[in-house]
């Protein structure tokens, strides 16, 4: 309770008047003269009794009325929260963008954002409407466009913390477009968050147009202190006939605190196999090596969890190992010369990820029953395959298998199988005179080149080409490479689900000076994956990655999928377009099952942690978001975006609390009048 | 007020008078007519009215014998002529401070000014003398009767201011020593004492046989006590002070009032003074002439 004009309370002086009606004599006040009072002075006159207080009732109502009165001068108004409704009148739309990213989960911060959220709910008018929008990577509204305020707060108390990265983008641009669509004149956001500086890269396209106000309330903590596994790696090694993998865990202090001694510990299986301790400096990373272990089968689960702080959501990372399969690979050579595909062969030998398994024969001996369950088969530099090899091979190509195509002096290939071969093979072009040739042009959105793509990821620019197949590709052959003077060096043709792709030179030492270069080894295995189909197994995936499980299994059987937190969801094989699709939203290990498949069978698992960036706590100037959003000075944009304080006039002309302390004070003045005539009419005295 | 050039010329109001110029004053007077001309002297003596014959005794002036009547009865008749005299009127008005009240309009004591000064202006008409004599608790001024006084007695009744408390027994002792001679007294007072002593008091004015006519002058304030708010009333004369609560004093103080009043009507009117309570609120003319018709009434009936 404050006062407008409290010089006013002075009044309460007045107080005193009704006590002094009851107590002096009055007459006193006023002298009468009077000729004689010989006749006055007869009469008995007890003017003692009015210096007593006989009607303490009416003494009450006078102080009171009196004390109203007064305090109606006074002004009087509740004080509001500073977070109160605007002062500018109207209706308001309000979009409550509240974060619910992992980060949230730290300390305190989601009891108090969710208080903040019902702060806001309740300081509304009777006529504001808001729209409740949780926010993590995506966005998504919770609660439409309501003024019912215990919906409100019930959407508030019901929203829990999720497993998602902080993306303030798609939170902002969905605030944006419902404010743009609200037919009221005030239009605000209030953004509630922990403000993490990753979930704002600055460059989000989002900007409110003029009239739309933000307010930020930060939740985020001074000083924090998390400790994060943000991966693990697996070292393979096979021993008896068994993998065994030693996993190795990274560990990542993001507080600013030295952490000491913490306890590591991995688990198998839900078994606890080993713990070990680390000492993490601040800002920086550790890891910490565990003993190996014995890979039994497929979907085994694993995980790391490492000591215990404010946020224990990135304490742990989840992972499903499984055997890994090598890669059975068919060279084909012509048989003619030695070690024709010695570089080849050695190059594929190298490797566990994935591991290659080759064998190499020639294309005299070779029989269609080589070709038996081959992931790729490579022609290196040699005819096609006679005999039925060559109606094997097209039936291996269309089920899936892939083909490499090595082109040399001995390819040749015949009219009838073109289909097979992406273009047509010409003359041998030779640039032994003059100036080598080298790889001129490489593209990089393809499979097999993208890993070269950031700068320093591999000089294809130095192998010298001295001697190379002109190649004819047909319009729908995909061409992947080309030589300095333009000529095609790669082209890719799919055929029925498998894919060939024409080298127009040779891969040894033969033609070209590639074989002894840095870049060939991993040129020799991104291309041999490629015709392989060969996806790594993984481990685990991050939350908001969204798997297509159709495509993974290859079927498209019905499905019951687990989520970590257990609830049950059915995939039916068959719909309307995104069956198979899971979106990975919880952190934990899912199961994916097929009706009627036998419980003893391990179901597949699917290990889905948290966006390591998500352990980043560090925070961003709010001001700095709203200045980019709105498009102001960050300090003006700050004015315009908070809720502005309502003015104590306003407060009071909103309140209005002196007309009822003024009515009721007259009313009992007049209740007063009536008793105290009723009272002198009775009594000789007043 | 209007003011007149003339000091004591605001007493004579024109309209006053010619309402009282219209009474005949001559009905005022019964035995001893006291103003020549007009009122019938007591006595009989040399003048050109005839009153009434009575038998010749010796000693009777041969010169009054009505010859006619001898010649018609052969009996000796003397004439008898009503005979016009001078008189005396002498204005007693008490100036004690209770006279000074005046609830509205005019006080006390200008109102009983004006009385005497309309009766002293008649006086003066009819060749009588005037005087005057102002009193508190003791003579202020004293005016002897003379017909030279008139402008005297208007200029001391204008002059007269209430400034000491009042009582009638001291003044009115050393007043009936002053008159040696019968004449008209007109005392004009609010008489705030006992009935009984103020007619102890006036007692020694009617000894040597002078007419005295009473005014008791009363405010309506003081008649039907029409105060409304509790005060501290203050006593002009003692200058106490005592709280009143009208409402509950009013009934009481208008019931002992007028008892007073009627307590001193009824005593004047035994010992055959004329008492006239006149209001402040009233017409002065109107008091003169309800008074003077009151005084004729009276003569017709002797």
């Amino acid at each position: 309770m404050a006062f407008l004009t409290p010089l006013f309370l002075l009044g309460l002086g007045a107080l005193a008047i009704p006590v002094l009606i009851h107590l002096i004599q009055r007459e006193r006040k006023r002298v009468v003269e009077f000729p004689s009072l010989m006749f006055v002075r007869r009469i008995p006159y007890q003017s003692v009794r009015r210096r007593r207080i006989r009607h303490w009732f009416l003494l009450l109502l006078r102080a009171t009325a009196i004390a109203l009165i007064v305090a109606a001068f006074a002004r009087p108004f509740l004080q509001q929260r500073a977070t109160a409704s605007a002062v500018t009148g109207g209706a308001r739309d309000i979009v409550i963008l509240l974060d619910q990213s992992a980060s949230m989960g730290y300390a305190d911060h989601w009891a108090k954002a969710r208080d903040a959220a019902r702060g806001v709910v309740r300081d509304m008018g009777a006529n504001d409407r808001a729209t409740l929008v949780l926010f993590a990577k995506n966005a998504e509204e919770n609660m439409r466009a309501t003024s019912d305020r215990g919906r409100l707060e019930g959407a508030v108390n019901a929203a829990k913390v999720g497993s998602g990265a902080t993306r303030y983008g798609p939170a902002l641009k969905l605030a944006e477009s419902i404010l743009s669509r609200s037919p009221l004149k005030r239009r605000e956001t209030v953004l509630i968050s922990d403000f993490q500086k990753v979930g704002w890269t600055g460059s989000e396209e989002v900007h409110f147009s003029e009239g739309m106000t933000i307010s930020t309330v930060s939740v985020a903590s001074p000083t924090t202190s998390n400790l994060a596994v943000p991966s693990v790696t697996f070292g393979r090694a096979a021993f008896s006939g068994q993998e065994r993998i030693a996993v190795t865990a990274g560990l990542s202090n993001k507080g600013d605190q030295l952490l000491k001694d913490v306890p590591v510990t991995l688990t198998i299986d839900g078994h606890e196999m080993q713990t070990e301790r680390a000492t993490v400096a601040p800002h920086a990373s550790s890891s910490v090596t565990f003993k190996e272990f014995t890979l039994a089968g497929p979907n085994v689960r694993g995980m790391v969890r490492a000591g215990s702080d404010p946020l224990p959501a990135d304490n742990a990372f989840h992972f499903v190992l499984a055997p890994s399969d090598p890669v059975s690979l068919a060279i084909v050579d012509g048989g003619d010369r030695a070690a024709a595909s010695l570089f080849l062969s050695k190059a594929l030998a190298i490797g566990t990820t994935p591991s290659f398994h080759v064998d190499v024969s020639s294309s005299a001996r070779v029989s269609p029953t080589a070709f038996d369950k081959r992931a790729a088969i490579i022609l290196n530099d040699t005819m096609f395959p006679p005999a039925g090899g060559g109606n094997v091979l097209k039936r291996f190509v269309e089920r899936g298998g892939g083909l490499l195509i090595v082109a040399g002096d001995r390819t040749s290939w015949p009219q009838g199988e073109a289909a097979l071969l992406p273009g047509t093979l010409g003359a041998v072009v030779d640039r032994t005179s003059g100036r080598s040739g080298s790889l001129g042009y490489l593209d990089y959105s393809h499979p097999v080149f993208e890993v070269f793509k950031a700068p320093r990821s591999g000089d294809f620019s130095a192998a010298h080409v001295f001697r190379y197949r002109a190649l004819q590709p047909a319009p729908t052959d995909r061409i992947i490479a080309r030589f300095d003077d333009g000529a095609v060096a790669a082209a890719e043709r799919k055929v029925g689900q498998g894919r060939v792709i024409v080298w127009t030179t040779t891969l040894d030492d033969s033609w070209t000076d590639i074989g002894v270069k840095p870049i060939f080894l991993p040129l020799v295995h991104q291309l041999v994956r490629y015709v392989a189909h060969y996806e790594p197994a993984t481990s685990w995936f991050t939350v908001g990655q969204v798997l297509d499980l159709a495509a993974r299994a290859k079927d498209h059987a019905d499905r019951i999928v687990v989520t970590p937190s257990g609830e049950r969801i059915s995939q039916p094989g068959a719909g309307e377009g995104n069956e198979g699709l899971l979106e990975l939203s919880e952190q934990g290990v899912y199961e994916v099952r097929k009706p009627g498949a036998p419980t003893s069978a391990r179901p597949e698992s699917l290990a889905v942690n948290l966006d390591p960036q998500e352990s980043d706590l560090s925070a961003l100037d709010p001001a700095e978001l709203v200045a980019a959003v709105t498009g102001h000075a960050t300090p003006t944009a700050e004015q315009a975006a908070a809720p502005q304080e309502m003015t104590r006039e306003e407060a009071e002309r909103r309140q209005s609390l002196w007309w009822y302390l003024l009515m009721v004070g007259l009313m009992l003045l007049a209740i007063e009048t009536v008793i105290s005539n009723q009272l002198s009419r009775k009594e000789k005295f007043l | 007020m209007e003011q007149h050039v003339i000091p004591g010329a605001r007493f004579v109001d024109p309209k006053v008078l010619a309402r009282i110029g219209n009474l005949e004053l001559l009905a005022r007077t019964v035995v001893e007519g006291f103003i020549n001309g007009m009122h019938r002297a007591p006595y009989f003596g040399a003048s050109i009215d005839f009153a009434e014959h009575r038998g010749y005794v010796a000693g009777d002036d041969i010169r009054r014998v009505d010859w006619r009547l001898y010649a018609r009865t052969d009996r000796y008749y003397v004439k008898q002529y009503e005979a016009d005299t001078n008189t005396n009127l002498s204005v007693l008005l008490d100036i004690s401070r209770s006279m000074k009240f005046a609830s509205k309009g005019i006080a006390k004591l200008d109102y009983g000014c004006f009385i005497g000064a309309c009766l002293a202006y008649l006086a003066q008409r009819q060749r009588d003398r005037v005087g005057a004599i102002t009193f508190d608790n003791d003579i202020v001024t004293h005016i002897p009767p003379s017909a030279k006084h008139f402008n005297v007695v208007l200029h001391t009744l204008d002059r007269a201011r209430p400034e000491r408390p009042g009582n009638l027994t001291v003044p009115l002792n050393k007043m009936a020593e002053h008159f040696k001679r019968r004449g008209i007294l007109v005392l004009i007072s609010d008489f705030y004492e006992e009935p009984e002593a103020i007619l102890e008091a006036i007692k020694p004015l009617r000894f040597i046989g002078n007419d005295l006519i009473v005014f008791h002058v009363l405010d309506p304030a003081e008649i039907d006590f029409g105060y409304e708010d509790a005060s501290s009333f203050e006593d002009l004369e003692s200058g106490e002070q005592i709280p009143v609560v009208p409402e509950s004093l009013a009934a009481e103080y208008r019931s002992m009032i007028r008892a007073h009043i009627d307590s001193l009507t009824t005593k004047f009117s035994e010992h055959r003074i004329d008492y006239t309570m006149v209001n402040t609120a009233e017409p002065l003319d109107k008091a003169l002439f309800s008074y003077l018709s009151s005084r004729e009434r009276l003569m017709r009936v002797r």
